[in-house]
């Protein structure tokens, strides 16, 4: 009867650590702000795919260019057609993995910082980047947010004069994770 | 000498204040409701999921950022506190659904909808990721669509 009751209990385990492979979700959001003296542009993208890989720290994040919301109808246009061309390039991805991945303990409460390292691929260029982030475990539920400072010009988007004063060249970007599903 | 100011004073500064005024308009205007705009694109979810599963550039040339009317049975309801709205359309069997993102005025729609329903939305096709994702869509009546 013992040696039942633990072969269930080693079962039982296998299958929650095998289910627990995965952590991902479709909801995710990722926001961009950018300050000048002249004004403030703002948008926010409710649909980030964001998927992490428990046994390897793997952690890969797809956005929609278009899904993109502007307050102003102007801006959005112009930063689909003439800044990130979404119909020519219609993603933007994230593939790292996090540093300190080991001292990471998702069954506990707590929050951790972490420091993920990978390449964010956006209108066609890629560069290497590292997100600072932050991962809270609470009652059983895995957030993160990150947050980063993105040059324009390390993904060949070009502002043409005329507005060049209105977008600053560095563009500060955060990315929230409000609750990671098991896959 | 005066004649030349008050043609000034009442011919080309109401000019001048009309076009600041549409200038102003234009750059600030808000996007566009879609509510009555009709749909680029009319298909079924199963049909524009199969599209974007069998090959995603081609259906990105036909359906990316087009206002797409899709109908189909509702597998999931997604609130996130009455702001983020999502219906999920398509077969529960199938990896890749239809994930409609609702505009914020839609709440009372939303919450008239039920598991398994056959349902209308129209909204803007942002592309694929693991489903297809359209934006800012609308519930449409199915005998007023």
């Amino acid at each position: 009867m013992k040696i039942c009751s633990i072969g269930i209990f080693i079962i039982f385990n296998c299958t929650f650590a095998t289910a627990q492979n995965k952590l991902y979700t479709k909801t995710g959001t990722i926001s961009f702000f950018s300050k000048t003296n002249i004004e403030n542009i703002a948008a926010k993208n409710n649909k980030v795919l964001a998927v992490w890989e428990l046994a390897t720290g793997k952690l890969e994040l797809s956005v929609l260019m278009k899904g993109f919301e502007f307050e102003k109808a102007l801006m959005q246009e112009h930063f689909n057609e003439s800044y990130v061309e979404s119909d020519k390039y219609p993603k933007a991805t994230f593939k790292g993995n996090f540093e300190n991945f080991g001292t990471l303990n998702l069954s506990t409460n707590k929050s951790y910082t972490a420091i993920v390292k990978g390449v964010l691929t956006m209108h066609g260029a890629s560069k290497n980047i590292t997100l600072p982030t932050n991962v809270k475990v609470e009652n059983g539920q895995v957030s993160a947010t990150a947050n980063f400072v993105a040059l324009l010009a390390d993904y060949n988007i070009k502002i043409p004069n005329v507005v060049s004063a209105n977008i600053n060249k560095t563009i500060d970007i955060s990315i929230n994770i409000p609750a990671f599903k098991v896959l | 000498m005066k004649k030349s100011n008050g043609l000034a004073v009442f011919v080309f500064i109401p000019i001048l204040i009309c076009i600041i005024f549409l200038v102003y308009n234009a750059y600030n205007r808000a996007p566009k409701d879609i509510s009555n705009t009709k749909p680029d694109v009319t298909i079924h979810a199963d049909s524009l999921t199969f599209a974007y599963e069998n090959d995603e550039d081609l259906a990105n040339k036909n359906y990316l950022g087009k206002l797409i009317l899709v109908n189909g049975q509702v597998v999931e309801l997604i609130n996130q506190k009455d702001t983020l709205l999502n219906v999920i359309i398509g077969k529960n069997e199938s990896v890749s659904k239809v994930s409609c993102l609702l505009n914020k005025n839609q709440i009372k729609n939303y919450k008239k909808l039920n598991l398994g329903q056959q349902v209308y939305v129209k909204g803007i096709c942002t592309g694929y990721l693991s489903d297809v994702e359209l934006n800012r869509a609308v519930i449409l009546d199915p005998l007023n669509k």
